[in-house]
């Protein structure tokens, strides 16, 4: 799968199983008690920063994902 | 969710809200095609939903989303060296606060001088379903959102 691909499976454009479903993937997800992976991300002023930065900040970090719906 | 971020904030927790990509898309709201328009979605729902705790973005492709198990309204729990210490599948208010609690209780008990040594538990939560609100926030998005919901789940 291409980078054009994936961005436009993962941005699918119609709610129906076949294109929710592979996505998902909570099963497959990191395990608690080991060290996650970090990623860039950026706040609505399109300033950049990383999960790892905001992580740091807090003695805890409560990372809510989600969209519209 | 915004009423726990203010009431744990001065206890040493943060909280952040990480927009993915629509769910459901619809007219109004459809899927993402470029992060010009990923970032203004975001902008409109923190106008529209009231959302109060700093909203990021990762890339068009979700990388950070997919990565932890890419479900439309996932909630996750972080300590400070990155580590997760809670992981839901759904969001659910009640559940994430009695993990914060939880965990901010761990800190007293290791000030208390106990000797804390971690483990993994499961325990499945319930959440209440708000079946209006949820048609609410699809018919936001638009009627084809609607839809299409209803076809997959009747």
């Amino acid at each position: 799968m291409n980078d054009a691909d994936l961005i436009a499976r993962y941005n699918y454009d119609e709610f129906v199983p076949e294109k929710f479903g592979p996505w998902m993937r909570f099963g497959e997800s990191p395990p608690l008690g080991e060290p996650a992976p970090d990623f860039h991300l950026w706040d609505l002023e399109e300033k950049e920063t990383s999960l790892k930065e905001i992580w740091s900040q807090s003695k805890y970090t409560v990372v809510e994902f989600g969209s519209f719906t | 969710m915004n009423t726990i971020a203010e009431k744990y904030a001065d206890q040493g927790v943060g909280s952040i809200f990480l927009y993915t990509h629509e769910a459901h898309p619809g007219e109004i709201y459809p899927h993402h095609t470029s992060m010009e328009q990923k970032h203004q979605f975001a902008r409109d729902l923190r106008d529209i939903l009231g959302v109060t705790r700093p909203i990021f973005l990762d890339v068009l492709d979700g990388v950070c989303h997919r990565a932890y198990g890419s479900m439309p309204n996932m909630t996750w729990v972080f300590n400070r060296s990155g580590i997760p210490v809670y992981k839901s599948d759904w969001t659910d208010v009640n559940s994430v606060e009695q993990a914060l609690e939880y965990f901010i209780d761990v800190a007293r008990r290791r000030r208390d001088g106990q000797r804390l040594a971690p483990f993994h538990a499961e325990r499945l939560d319930y959440r209440e379903q708000d079946r209006e609100a949820f048609y609410k926030g699809l018919e936001r998005n638009g009627p084809k959102a609607v839809t299409e919901f209803k076809e997959a789940f009747g």
